[in-house]
């Protein structure tokens, strides 16, 4: 008998839980439609917009933006939801799947050409006039656009300069005001302005692998990407031996064991070298500025072009960013390409350089902000930098033919660096892995 | 009668389980061995192409091999080190020692702390010249490695950072060894067994069933390493020179990286197979070293 209320009992609280769950759902839903539908639902479309921008520092320029286009017109509203940087593409991606994605998302421009192909992406090329395609810088609007479709308007972009101590100049002899030019000069410089003691080197004038990555270098020496978009593959060529063999003296110099324990220090952040003044010269992201900024107020330094790997040569620099696309199926494209096109205006773009000192796709946007009153005289001076450099950056989005191709090639690269492999039979096998990949894709 | 009233009542509480496998797991199990005969891209496509997934990850990648070698690595060296690390500590814990309660919370904290904070904290101890590991070193005259930078040294690194957490089945260990009857090391003593004698001849079989118990999911936990490498290698993609690429990590790339679904089910299932496997060869093989009591 006992068990047979047991029984009861338990069925019960089963039965019990599933139908809360149930009731718990309807309410909620209806709630959230109820509230929202009473008042402005009725005339007004609802824009669920995703972004990664949390933080104390974006997050109220974002939000800005948002509330200004939002008392621009009456007949949108736009919502801000915040989704964490390592969730938010994956959480889209099933939110699509699911038939339920965001309105608009910033995404990475690097891979809007694969999304695109995917079917992820809403096209917007029906609602997209010469005026704004004009407005940003030619290689982001080639890299938001597939097949001659327009899937995103570019946001915001980087590049990387050269970042040199003025102060370490002066004393080393040098001109503060004649950077490096080419990797020869470099090199020179670097002699000049290392210190060393014993076996070890109590300055680094500069090693190529200080702030930059193999890419860079290689992006530099060839003035392309080492894969084409039609799936030609350039690494087993001249200037990306010259290349590798340039990292691999200067690394000889230096030793690997300083080195590592240089990129360390960047890396954990608890004492940057740069800083310190025991690096003298390194090419780095742009951004990089904000942070001699705000932590290196009394830092003497200069900004300049990638030095060229021979007169002539072009001082290519490497860029990426992120870009406003209209998530496929998502339920007003029209409205959210509206929202869209006001977040890459240029009132938006130009607030969004002003307050966080970020190079923005919006080439006058840019040309404004990099005389800006909101900056200082070094600011204004770096910003100057990053739009002139836009001229000698490439972006490199990730090609249709083969998408993961950085995943074959860097770990070779890696292994020519670090000794394992000699840079012949290295850049060898990486041009055969790449083309087989290739292939192998068509 | 009362046989069958006993089933049911078996039945009854293992039901949530039941429920929520066949509801939440079984449905998107089977999903994934469909897709993994397609061209699944989650959002656009989804055409039936047979083996090709199958065959491509066998003859035509080599980082599915990679990957593998890598796992294969870190499972082979992890399982036992940390097992006997754990059984180590265990026996250690299991003395009457006064205070012995501060050492036993001492030692299962590890367990708690876990995720991607520890991940990160490990990260700073095995910076190659900040860190404290390579400082600690450092004074008796040992130049420390690079650890996470060093090709050779990236997988050895993470096997040496799971080591920490070897406290948590330790509670299991030590669970079992209190559960030893005392008499059986009295009758031992009286034969003039040695300590090490009795720890070989009776603490050992008697908490053989944990230890397998142990070994089983550990190796299947082993074969799933992916938040370790993904927070710790320095691309999130397996650096340094695919050292980190483990089977997971590469698997969660294509799914949502370069959106081939289909493929990295091919790969999930792939892992089933190699762990399935194992699995009843480690219940194959338990037949010789474990004992249960009443046996």
């Amino acid at each position: 008998m006992k068990k047979i209320f047991f029984l009861v009992f338990l069925s019960t609280v089963i039965l019990g839980a599933c139908g809360g769950f149930t009731t718990g759902d309807s309410d909620s839903s209806s709630d959230s439609g109820g509230s929202e539908g009473a008042e402005a639902q009725d005339e007004k479309i609802v824009l669920d917009f995703w972004t990664f921008w949390g933080s104390e520092q974006r997050r109220p320029v974002i939000d800005q933006i948002i509330t200004d286009f939002n008392d621009s017109q009456d007949e949108i509203e736009v919502q801000h939801t915040y989704t964490p940087w390592g969730d938010i593409w994956t959480k889209n991606l099933a939110a699509i799947a699911a038939g339920d994605p965001p309105d608009v998302i910033i995404n990475d421009i690097m891979t809007v050409k694969l999304r695109a192909e995917e079917g992820q992406i809403e096209p917007i090329t029906e609602y997209v006039d010469e005026e704004v395609t004009g407005r940003f810088y030619d290689q982001m609007m080639d890299a938001a656009t597939h097949d001659d479709e327009v899937y995103a308007l570019p946001f915001n972009t980087d590049t990387q300069i050269l970042f040199y101590n003025k102060d370490l100049f002066e004393e080393a002899g040098l001109d503060p005001e004649q950077p490096p030019e080419t990797w020869e000069e470099l090199d020179e410089y670097a002699g000049q302005l290392d210190v060393q003691e014993g076996d070890t080197y109590e300055r680094i004038g500069f090693y190529p692998l200080i702030g930059a990555g193999t890419d860079v270098w290689i992006l530099n020496a060839l003035g392309e990407n080492y894969l084409q978009e039609d799936g030609e593959v350039l690494v087993d060529t001249e200037p990306v031996h010259e290349a590798f063999n340039w990292i691999l003296d200067s690394q000889e110099k230096y030793g690997q064991n300083q080195i590592t324990s240089v990129n360390s220090q960047f890396e954990n952040a608890q004492q940057d070298p740069f800083m310190a003044g025991d690096v003298a010269m390194m090419v780095q992201n742009a951004n990089y500025y904000v942070q001699l900024r705000d932590f290196a107020e009394d830092l003497n330094f200069g900004v300049a072009p990638i030095p060229e790997r021979e007169p002539g040569n072009g001082n290519t620099s490497w860029g990426g960013g992120f870009v406003a696309e209209v998530p496929m199926g998502a339920s007003n494209p029209e409205a959210s390409y509206e929202f869209i096109e006001y977040l890459t205006n240029y009132d938006a773009q130009l607030y969004w350089a002003e307050q966080n000192f970020d190079l923005v796709a919006h080439e006058e946007a840019g040309v404004s902000a990099a005389e800006s009153g909101e900056f200082t005289d070094a600011g204004r001076e770096v910003y100057t930098q990053m739009i002139e450099n836009m001229d000698n950056t490439l972006l490199t989005p990730q090609p249709v033919i083969a998408p993961d191709y950085a995943g074959t090639a860097n770990p070779i690269f890696e292994s020519i660096v670090s000794g394992n492999t000699d840079v012949e039979s290295g850049l060898e096998n990486a041009q055969s892995e790449l083309e087989q990949l290739v292939e192998d894709n068509r | 009668m009362n046989r069958k009233k006993e089933n049911l009542f078996g039945y009854i509480f293992i039901s949530p389980w039941i429920i929520g496998f066949l509801a939440l797991t079984l449905g998107p199990l089977l999903f994934s061995l469909y897709g993994s005969f397609t061209n699944y891209n989650v959002v656009s496509r989804m055409d039936f192409v047979g083996l090709d997934n199958y065959q491509n990850l066998f003859t035509n990648d080599n980082l599915f091999w990679v990957s593998l070698y890598n796992t294969f690595y870190f499972v082979i060296f992890s399982v036992p080190l940390t097992t006997i690390l754990a059984i180590l500590i265990s026996t250690m814990m299991n003395q009457n020692i006064p205070g012995m309660r501060v050492f036993r919370t001492i030692y299962y904290l590890p367990a708690i702390l876990s995720g991607v904070g520890v991940y990160l904290l490990w990260m700073q101890l095995l910076d190659p010249s900040t860190g404290l590991v390579n400082q600690f070193l450092a004074l008796f005259g040992i130049d420390g490695p690079n650890w996470l930078f060093d090709p050779d040294w990236a997988k050895p690194s993470l096997i040496f950072m799971k080591l920490w957490s070897a406290g948590g089945s330790m509670l299991l260990y030590l669970a079992a060894m209190q559960g030893i009857p005392k008499t059986f090391y009295e009758a031992a003593q009286i034969d003039g067994a040695t300590r090490v004698q009795m720890f070989f001849k009776i603490t050992l079989p008697m908490v053989s069933p944990i230890i397998f118990f142990d070994i089983v999911t550990s190796t299947i936990g082993s074969f799933q390493i992916f938040q370790e490498a993904y927070v710790m290698s320095a691309d999130n993609a397996g650096a340094p020179e695919n050292s980190l690429l483990f089977f997971n990590l590469y698997m969660w790339i294509r799914a949502f990286n370069l959106f081939d679904m289909g493929y990295a089910m091919a790969m999930s299932w792939i892992l089933f197979v190699i762990v399935l496997l194992l699995t009843l060869l480690n219940f194959w093989l338990s037949k010789r070293w474990v004992h249960y009591e009443g046996d």
